[in-house]
């Protein structure tokens, strides 16, 4: 048996197939933390909490800590399960074909849309304002021009305004072509995120399938574990088990079929009380284990 | 308020994500939605929907396309004769006749011509 662990607390150290510290205040998720090796531990020395053990593999994801609290995804978790058996899909190859393109998949960096509207906004408003304010200029210096009156100052005011209209509408004019090369660049992006938005349909899709397959795969084998789970809190009050469907079964059952499915190398961080002790937890699920205490 | 409402949204999506969000908005807010297609979708001219529209792409960034589109008068926005051509086109004897051969030597506009000009604004 190759799947011994080792605990240690402190200085304490703790080795086996089931490791027992349930006398221990241990927070369950810090046991998983330690288990999956992400976190490093920086508590002090006395309580510092490190495990040894094989790398996890996706399936302890779903059912690497039981609580009586879980809610695991059934299906997936089980596929997942299937998964570490060793069983196959009809799809695996469209799958890894599509994780590679999606992986090969580049989507050119988006312009900068709102920065080529906003400048263009601006122009159109200030075009608009001088027209405005040439066309009243022009007005009155006719105005005056037919009094007879002094039109000096308004001629050198209306060559200003036309000035600033000449200066606004160039302005206008290179918004609208920034703006223009900015959609031309957009377009290519979006043509890209269209393209893996459909890679990404396409995984979808064939993900399903594949957890069908996977599923029905390891069904009977589920629906026994399901069956013959310690704890009496099952979905069907009648008892007639063989006759329920598996998938109806409790929250904490199903972690524990789903668990005792699942080809396990690294412990199951066991934070529920349907086991005797965590060796019958260990044999029951096939898999490593460490007790510890159910969370309050 | 019919002519002033007779302008849409077109909000596009380009993600699994963001195609999501848009269903789950047009679900929501089905005053504001004209149309959904999909990943596509047709809002109402209104502040509300353009909001709508604005917080999709707040939220998926360059996944969100948002485009104001505007009624086709093809009486207004088009010469007669292309009109004319369409409906003769598509009244045509022989299926397999391509349009270029089929304008040739006619008043029909040739697709070159076509193609070259823009419709009006």
């Amino acid at each position: 048996m190759t799947d011994a662990l080792t605990v240690r607390i402190g200085d304490e150290c703790r080795t086996g197939r089931a490791v027992d510290c349930s006398g221990r205040s241990l927070d369950p998720e810090r046991v998983v933390s330690a288990v999956r090796g992400v976190t490093a531990d920086r508590s002090a020395p006395a309580t510092a909490l490190s495990v040894t053990c094989p790398d996890p593999g996706p399936v302890h994801d779903h059912v690497g800590l039981l609580t009586p609290s879980v809610t695991p995804r059934t299906r997936t978790a089980l596929a997942t399960a299937a998964r570490s058996r060793g069983v196959e899909t009809p799809v695996d190859d469209d799958l890894a074909s599509v994780r590679a393109a999606l992986a090969d998949a580049e989507v050119p960096a988006a312009p900068d849309l709102e920065r080529a509207r906003r400048r263009l906004a601006g122009t159109e408003s200030a075009v608009d304002e001088c027209r405005e304010r040439v066309a009243t200029l022009r007005g009155r210096l006719q105005a005056r021009r037919e009094e007879g009156r002094d039109t000096s100052g308004l001629e050198g005011e209306l060559a200003e305004a036309t000035a600033a209209l000449s200066e606004h509408e160039t302005e206008r004019a290179a918004a609208r072509e920034a703006l223009a090369m900015a959609r031309r660049e957009a377009r290519a992006s979006r043509d890209a995120r269209e393209r893996r938005r459909k890679l990404e349909d396409r995984l979808a899709n064939l993900e399903r399938t594949a957890r069908d397959h996977l599923v029905a795969a390891v069904r009977d084998r589920y629906a026994a574990a399901v069956a013959a789970a310690p704890g009496d809190s099952r979905a069907s009050g009648d008892g007639s088990l063989a006759d329920a469907d598996p998938f109806a079964a409790d929250d904490v059952t199903a972690a524990l079929a789903v668990a005792r499915v699942a080809d396990l190398r690294a412990p199951v961080v066991l934070a529920c009380d349907r086991f005797a002790d965590p060796a019958d937890a260990a044999a029951w699920l096939d898999a490593p284990v460490i007790r510890v205490p159910c969370p309050a | 308020m019919v002519a002033k409402r007779s302008a849409v949204l077109l909000v596009v999506t380009y993600s699994r994500a963001a195609r999501g969000t848009l269903r789950n908005v047009c679900r929501t807010h089905e005053e504001s939605v004209v149309r959904r297609f999909g990943r596509v979708a047709l809002f109402a001219e209104t502040e509300f929907a353009a909001f709508q529209a604005l917080r999709l792409r707040e939220k998926h960034g360059a996944d969100v396309q948002i485009e104001r589109t505007r009624p086709f008068n093809e009486f207004d926005a088009l010469d007669a004769k292309v009109r004319e051509a369409a409906r003769a086109y598509e009244e045509r004897e022989r299926p397999s006749v391509p349009y270029s051969s089929f304008a040739a030597g006619t008043d029909l506009p040739d697709p070159g011509r076509l193609r070259e000009r823009d419709i009006p604004r």
